[in-house]
Order: C-alpha cells, then sequence, then structure tokens
C-alpha cells in the first residue's frame, strides 16, 4: 500500500468535486472564495521554477502525471493549498515524497518543485528567490476565483422539506431547494430516521455459521470464502438475472465497499462523507440513515467493510472514529477514536468471538513513533481488550529484525485489510503490508508484509510466517486470508501483489506449497522447503532512482479484490493483474510480458494441491471480488463497467451487463421472501489495481467519474 | 523447454525453436500517453545461434523509425540494444532481421530477457516492446483455458521442484 505516499494526491482528491460545482458552491452563503485574480508575484524565481519543472519530470510525474496520483494543479489542487502557506507545501514534499523513499529529496531539489508547482498553477514569477523558510498564504498570490474546502455544517436535520421561497429572493436555500440545484448539501446526523422491521440480533453462532440468506461479513463467512450457499442462481438461469434496484450514492474518495446483509436489510457506506445507510434490501427503499462525517477530510482511507454482531452495525470512519451504531435505527451507541494519530486509519475490520478486530493502516508518522496493529474491543462499549503491534520494537520478539534502526524509524506493516478466523483453533489471521522504514538489508523487518495468527482471546501472536521479508516495492501481502479444510489438515490460503498464491498449514504456519499465478520477476528462487523468497540481486541493490522494474507492479498481482473458495469443487478462484512498473529513469506501467496486452486474469486452482483448473484474461482489469455460489455460478466486476456471471466449472461467461462506472468493491448475495439477490457497488478511485490502468487504457476505454452506487439483481420471479 | 539433443553428425544439435511476442506499448505515463499507441506480434525461430523474426504492427502515432533487438537484465526488464532490425517506415508495418546470437544472447533468449524494443518518430526511445517467449497457446479475450497455461516464470528450478505438496 502506498499511503503515507499518496496523501498529497488524496488530498488534492479529497477535493472532490469539479471547478464548476466548486465555484457554485462557492455562490451560497457560507463559502467564501480566492482572493479575485490576484497579481502579486510569487516568492520564487523564474530561474527556479525552470529548475523545478526538470525535478518535477525526475521525481512527481511518474506518479502525479500518470494516474496513480492526482495531477498537481488546477482547482483540486487550489482546494486544497489555497488555504495554506508555501511553507506547509514545501514541508509536505519534502516529509512525504518520494513514495518509495519519502524524505529523501534534498532541499535543494524540493525548492524548484515548489516554484513550478507554483507556477503550474497561475501564480507570476517574481524577484525572490523560494526558500525552505518562505511562507506566503498560496490564496494570496493565486490567480483567478478558486473555492476554498467546505466547512462542516452541524445539526441532525431531516431531508424532508420543501422548496424554499426564499431561493427567489437570494436567501438560504432549504436542504431540498440545494439538493435540487445540484448543490452539495451536508448536514450530520441522523438525516432519515427510521426503524429496520423484524431485525433480529446476530449471535456467534450465527457468525459461526452464517444463515445462507444473509451475507453478515466482509467475506460471508469467518473462513475468507466470498462465497453462497445459495443455489437459486444457476448456470442454466442465469442469463434471465434482471436489475431490481439501484441506490446512487454520494460520489468521490475510495468507494470500494461490501453491502453486508442481515434479515432483508442491507447496509451500505459512503465513503466521502462517512454517510452509513440500511436499505430494504428487497426492494432498495431506504430504512435509515446517520451522515456521521467528516465529508472532504482528505488523506481518506477505502472503508472496504462494516461488521455486524448483535443489533450493532460497526463502522470504521475515514477520520479513524470507530462508531457503534444501532443497527435497527442508525443511532450511536458508542464510538472511540480508534488512534490518537492524525493520519492513521482503521484498515481492516471484523467481528471474531464477540469482539471487534480491526487493524490500523497509515500509521508512519516517524517522529511519533507511531506504529501499526491489529486489536480488539468489546462489542458492548468499545474498550480495548488487547493489541498486537504488528512492527517489533528493539526488545520485543521480532525486534532485532530492523537492524539498527530506532525504533521510531520502523513503519509499515499495515493492517488494511480484514482478517479470518477458525473458532475451532480460537486463531485469528490477519496480513501485514510492506514496511516502510526505507532501509533493505538490515532484516527482515518484523512483522511485515506477513501472515500473523493471534489468540483470538488474547492477542498474543501463535505464530507468523513472512511471505515477502524486507520487502519495500509496494508489494504487498496484506490480503484475505482463506481457510480451507483437506481432511485432518487445516490449510491457509493467500496471494499477495507479487501474485503467488501461498498454501501453509494454519494450525502451525509452515509453509506448504505455492503457484506462481501470474509472471513475477521480483524472486528469482523460492525455498521450497521454507517458502522463502530470493530477491532478484538488482533490486537488493538498488538505491533511489535506479531503474528497477518490477513485475507485478504495486497494482498487484493480486489486490484488494479478493478471492473465492469454493466448497463444492474444492476451488480458489483469484482476480488477478498483469502490469509492470518500470521507476527510476524510465518510469510508467506497461503490461507484462507474455500477457498480450490483456491485464486482468481470473484463475482457478484446485485448493487441495494447487493445480490448475482454468483461466481467462480481458483487457479491462477486474475491480471486484471473486463472488460465488453454490448454484455454480460466480461474480465479478471489472474497471470497464462490466459485471459478470461464470461457470465454476468452466471459467465461461454466462451473463454479463454494464453498470453506471467501474464495478468495484465486494458482490454479495442474500436472499429474500425466498428470492436470491446479488449486489454489487460501483465506484472509482480504487487504489493501485483502479488507477493504474487507467494510463493503460487511455485513448480505448473511458468511463464516467460519477456513478458510486449499489446495483441488485435477481431472476424474473416466475423464474424460481 | 525440453531440447531434443542429438548426437549422429547427420542431425543438427538442436532442433529449431519458435518463439513469440506481443508487441506493446512502452512504460506509460501521463505525459507520453498519446504517443504511445499501437500494438503487434512477432514471430521468430532460432536455429543455432541464428535467430530470425518476422512481425506485424499497427495503430502508431507517428511513424516508426527503428527497431532494435535488446537484451534485458531480466524479463520484464530493461537492457543494452544488441542489433538493428528492419522496420517499415509507417504508423503500420513490418519488422524482420536475422542475425547471429552469442551464447550469451542465447542464453539470455532462453531466459526470457531478449526483447524486440520498436521505435517512432513520436517516442524516439521506444514505442513498442515485448520480450521473447517460447511458442505457446495463446486464445482471446474471454476465452477459458483449461489445465495448464503459459505464464512465463524466472523461477530456478520451479517446475522440477514442483513434486506434490507437502504436510
Amino acid at each position: 500500500m502506498k499511503d503515507r505516499t499518496k496523501r498529497l494526491a488524496r488530498r488534492t482528491m479529497a477535493a472532490g468535486m469539479t471547478a464548476s460545482a466548486a465555484i457554485a458552491i462557492a455562490a451560497i452563503g457560507g463559502w467564501h472564495a480566492l482572493a479575485q485574480t490576484a497579481a502579486k508575484p510569487g516568492p520564487f524565481t523564474d530561474a527556479q521554477a525552470q529548475a523545478g519543472q526538470a525535478a518535477y519530470a525526475q521525481n512527481c510525474a511518474k506518479c502525479h502525471d500518470s494516474g496513480e496520483a492526482p495531477p498537481l494543479t488546477g482547482a483540486g489542487f487550489l482546494n486544497v493549498w489555497a488555504s495554506r502557506s508555501t511553507h506547509d507545501l514545501f514541508a509536505r514534499v519534502k516529509d512525504t515524497m518520494p513514495v518509495d523513499n519519502p524524505g529523501s529529496l534534498s532541499n535543494e531539489t524540493v525548492v524548484p518543485i515548489i516554484a513550478w508547482l507554483l507556477k503550474n498553477n497561475g501564480i507570476a514569477a517574481g524577484t525572490t528567490a523560494f526558500t525552505p523558510t518562505t511562507a506566503v498564504a498560496i490564496n494570496t498570490i493565486a490567480p483567478g476565483e478558486a473555492p476554498q474546502q467546505a466547512a462542516q455544517a452541524g445539526g441532525g436535520r431531516r431531508r424532508a422539506g420543501g422548496a424554499d421561497a426564499a431561493s427567489a429572493t437570494g436567501g438560504p436555500l432549504s436542504a431540498d431547494a440545494e439538493l435540487r440545484r445540484g448543490n452539495i448539501v451536508f448536514r450530520t446526523g441522523i438525516t432519515v430516521e427510521g426503524t429496520a422491521a423484524h431485525y433480529t440480533p446476530i449471535t456467534e453462532e450465527m457468525m459461526v455459521h452464517p444463515p445462507a440468506a444473509d451475507w453478515l461479513m466482509h467475506y460471508g463467512n469467518y473462513a475468507g470464502w466470498s462465497h453462497s450457499p445459495l443455489k437459486q442462481i444457476t448456470p442454466k438461469n442465469v442469463q434471465n438475472l434482471q436489475l431490481r434496484w439501484v441506490w446512487s450514492m454520494d460520489d468521490g474518495e475510495r468507494q470500494q465497499i461490501t453491502p453486508l446483509v442481515h434479515d432483508g436489510v442491507m447496509f451500505v457506506s459512503n465513503n466521502i462523507t462517512n454517510r452509513v445507510q440500511a436499505l430494504n434490501a428487497k426492494t432498495g427503499d431506504l430504512i435509515w440513515e446517520n451522515t456521521l462525517g467528516p465529508r472532504l477530510a482528505g488523506q481518506q482511507n477505502a472503508t472496504r467493510t462494516m461488521a455486524l454482531y448483535g443489533n450493532r452495525l460497526f463502522y470504521p470512519a475515514t477520520d479513524a472514529n470507530l462508531y457503534a451504531l444501532d443497527a435497527r435505527t442508525g443511532k450511536i451507541d458508542w464510538k472511540i477514536k480508534f488512534s490518537s494519530y492524525g493520519n492513521d486509519k482503521i484498515g481492516g475490520l471484523m467481528v471474531a468471538d464477540g469482539k471487534i478486530i480491526a487493524g490500523l493502516g497509515r500509521c508512519d508518522e516517524r517522529a511519533l513513533a507511531d506504529r501499526c496493529f491489529i486489536a480488539a474491543y468489546d462489542v458492548n462499549d468499545g474498550h480495548q481488550i488487547w493489541k498486537f503491534s504488528t512492527v517489533a520494537y528493539s526488545g520485543e520478539p521480532g525486534g532485532d529484525s530492523w537492524g539498527t534502526l530506532t525504533n521510531d524509524q520502523r513503519t509499515g506493516a499495515d493492517a488494511w485489510i480484514p482478517g479470518t478466523y477458525d473458532p475451532k483453533l480460537g486463531l485469528t489471521y490477519w496480513g501485514t503490508g510492506q514496511a516502510k522504514s526505507g532501509a533493505r538489508g538490515i532484516g527482515d523487518q518484523l512483522f511485515s508484509n506477513a501472515v500473523v495468527a493471534l489468540d483470538v482471546k488474547t492477542g498474543k501472536l501463535k505464530w507468523y510466517h513472512q511471505t515477502a521479508p524486507d520487502e519495500n516495492l509496494d508489494l504487498d501481502e496484506v490480503f484475505e486470508k482463506v481457510l480451507v479444510d483437506q481432511g485432518e489438515q487445516k490449510t491457509l490460503l493467500s496471494a499477495g501483489k507479487k501474485g503467488i498464491l501461498w498454501k501453509l498449514d494454519r494450525a502451525t504456519g509452515k509453509f506448504l506449497d505455492y503457484v506462481p499465478a501470474v509472471f513475477q520477476n521480483v524472486f528469482v528462487n523460492i525455498d521450497r522447503v521454507t517458502g522463502r523468497g530470493t530477491y532478484r540481486p538488482d533490486i537488493l541493490t538498488s538505491k533511489p532512482g535506479d531503474t528497477r522494474p518490477s513485475c507485478p507492479s504495486p497494482a498487484g498481482g493480486k489486490n484488494w479484490p479478493a478471492s473465492s473458495y469454493v466448497p463444492e469443487s474444492d476451488l480458489i478462484i483469484l482476480p488477478l493483474d498483469q502490469i509492470c512498473v518500470a521507476s527510476g529513469s524510465m518510469a510508467g506501467n506497461y503490461e507484462a510480458p507474455a500477457s498480450d496486452g490483456y491485464i486482468a486474469r481470473m484463475s482457478a486452482y484446485r485448493a487441495r494441491d494447487l493445480k490448475p483448473v482454468w483461466t481467462f484474461q480481458q483487457r479491462a482489469p477486474f475491480l471486484t471480488s471473486a463472488m460465488t455460489t453454490a448454484g455454480g455460478v460466480g461474480f465479478v466486476g471489472d474497471w470497464d463497467r462490466t459485471f459478470r456471471a461464470f461457470d465454476l466449472k468452466t471459467g465461461k461467461t454466462l451473463w454479463s451487463t454494464r453498470l453506471g462506472t467501474t464495478a468495484q468493491g465486494y458482490p454479495t448475495t442474500f436472499s429474500v421472501d425466498g428470492e436470491q439477490f446479488v449486489a454489487v457497488p460501483t465506484g472509482y478511485n480504487g487504489g493501485s489495481p483502479e488507477v493504474r490502468p487507467v494510463t493503460l487504457l487511455a485513448f480505448e476505454r473511458n468511463r464516467p467519474y460519477s456513478g458510486h452506487a449499489v446495483y441488485v439483481f435477481a431472476l424474473p420471479k416466475k423464474q424460481h | 523447454m525440453v531440447l531434443a539433443v542429438c548426437t549422429t553428425s547427420s542431425i543438427p544439435a538442436f532442433a529449431a525453436e519458435n518463439y513469440q511476442t506481443n508487441i506493446g506499448p512502452t512504460p506509460l505515463d501521463g505525459s507520453n500517453r498519446a504517443n504511445v499507441l499501437g500494438r503487434g506480434s512477432v514471430l521468430a525461430t532460432l536455429d543455432g545461434t541464428k535467430f530470425t523474426l518476422h512481425g506485424t504492427f499497427s495503430g502508431l502515432a507517428t511513424p516508426a523509425t527503428e527497431a532494435h533487438l535488446c537484451m534485458g537484465s531480466v524479463m520484464g526488464g530493461t537492457g543494452p540494444a544488441i542489433y538493428d532490425v528492419t522496420v517499415t517506415q509507417a504508423q503500420s508495418g513490418q519488422v524482420s532481421g536475422t542475425v547471429t546470437l552469442t551464447p550469451e544472447q542465447v542464453a539470455a533468449l532462453k531466459a526470457g530477457k531478449i526483447y524486440l524494443l520498436l521505435d517512432s518518430q513520436k517516442a524516439p526511445k521506444g514505442n513498442l516492446w515485448g520480450w521473447f517467449q517460447p511458442a505457446h497457446k495463446t486464445v482471446g479475450p474471454n476465452v477459458p483455458e483449461y489445465g495448464h497455461w503459459y505464464i512465463p516464470n524466472i523461477l530456478k528450478d520451479d517446475n522440477t521442484a514442483r513434486k506434490k505438496p507437502q504436510g
């Protein structure tokens, strides 16, 4: 994960509105615009800007001009930076860039980059040279008119209300009137009141054996299968699927949700607003809505899933507040601040053994000794029960694996994907991301890029297996840990960004087997006994700026779109990517060797022996998990708006449809009143696997940058 | 790939080996994307040390200028040009050539490190490229393959070491 990495970029994206929309907002009372056409020259010289253009090309363009991170020009940039000073901008670039070695740029490099950024945003050069201490408010030198970021409006006003006559007279508008004009209205609190009738509490027994009609958790079950026992939809009738309803959602930021369903109620969340909604899963009618906020917080994180237990719905807000809502009404039962560090985000979230278990990501504020962790909380009041730090400090087990780095230099190992759980073993399994120390060759940097098995009651480490030691290519091994029993043997299957499917004994952590599911050129050897990989020599010796090709790219041979396990046929099905990246002097993304231009691959392997069973490829990458059913049908969606059903036995496409924008998130299936439904979210800004292909697909594929929604399909009523 | 080794003097020591590559855009970023368009496919044969290639390309934004065989440091990685080959000076056309590879270059070819690089007027440092792979079956989009499919592999002894699952 390139989290820290993208802060500046995501802040830009966090503006989340076009210039025209923002200007429209600025015209509404309570908003104020930048100084009009400030002719005041900037605190930099033209020579600095000219030098900065080259420095930008060398150090910044590979992300900010590639689609990996948003461009640093225009309204989006000014939305974020207008209210800040040139020194703030300097400090941000100096401290957090470049992506693969933050803090490594000298003042002599960053100073001209800032000059170029200012000039490239229309600010005129002057006669005073820019220095690291130059602090001029950017809104005093930025030309033209651009909006500032929205302030949040408080209150809990209900969404009801008619058109306001005041609109005709220039007075304040009602909420509805503003919405009808296309203006963004943002009020927090219970914005639609309602109660889910007939909602029954979710018990631990239900979590261990989920009712077939429900989709109670991120992967559908504790074992991480993303599989449903429902079988009404089959290869024979799936071609008759029809859209039953669609629910539009707030556009902007990282929408990658899992529609959870219990007792006919679907729960969804809107990433940009932290708006949580309960819908009638059969009809799509809104039951309640709680707009928790904040909106446009910047540096946001995908809220991939919520969690259900008892009568509560747990929501990981993008400002690292963990909320417990009453699932029946949406009202807040309690909330806790998950981390006291400003940039930290809640990553994975689940409930196991009656506890909320969550992971922390973006916990890399070195100077503050911030470090990532996985922790358990009481479902009733949110008090912390245990905590496992994924970065080992000096004197702790694994603490000698970071060489001579001081504790505050040990960062990374983000737990940004939900774990899985084996109730019989009493272990919860989590993955961690790369180390972000920037150091290589110092040791294994535990517990980065590893599987950790934690005692669910105490949080104590039972075992770990590190699939990619000493990793800093942004090739995280954090993704879902799929638990499969093969007779008496209890196995764990997982694939990381290298696209290698690993198999472990989940009782002991012993390495069992692996299979490369896509081309990779990062490891030149993998020990068949230990599973330990050996990196390419030039990776081990590379320095910042060196040309260092990596296949896969940080988009990942496998990324957050989850795999699915099919118990009926013992298949594990993986959505995969085939993109490489160059770094250093030849930056950019390119198609993997022998991919023939097919960026995406979907492959099925027999879990027992990792034997390849079927595969197919296509141009547009998959941006949803694979979701499978006992009816013999699987589902997956892609960047190019196609949502398809495929035959689990053959991999053949059985049905497909086009959605409003990229199918992105985690499809689920559920039943209400005897009917099976399939839900798929749409969204954009899906991180590396969504952003990197933007450049590759330019001039041939387009999709709208709007259209966050959830679509629900079912068979015609007479066909089941 | 298993090579058939012959010992009689009347038969060549090595049977000719077939290779192929799909040439696609070189590394892309927002600044060069408009100039790095097109696609092509190339077939090649290694007969002893004689390497012969022929292929087609189309869809370039500007006419092709040069084409080279290059030897990367790793499959999927870059390296120096080792031979020039002939290319049609147009936005679509053909690429062809015959060169004699050194033993080191033959080994690189077998390791998947040899790639074709095609330049164009607005992408003078590379417009299309592709690493030569042993001949293998290819299928169209969304067409399933069963049981075995081609994925290049640079892991040492991976295929031979792959016996039975442990545990």
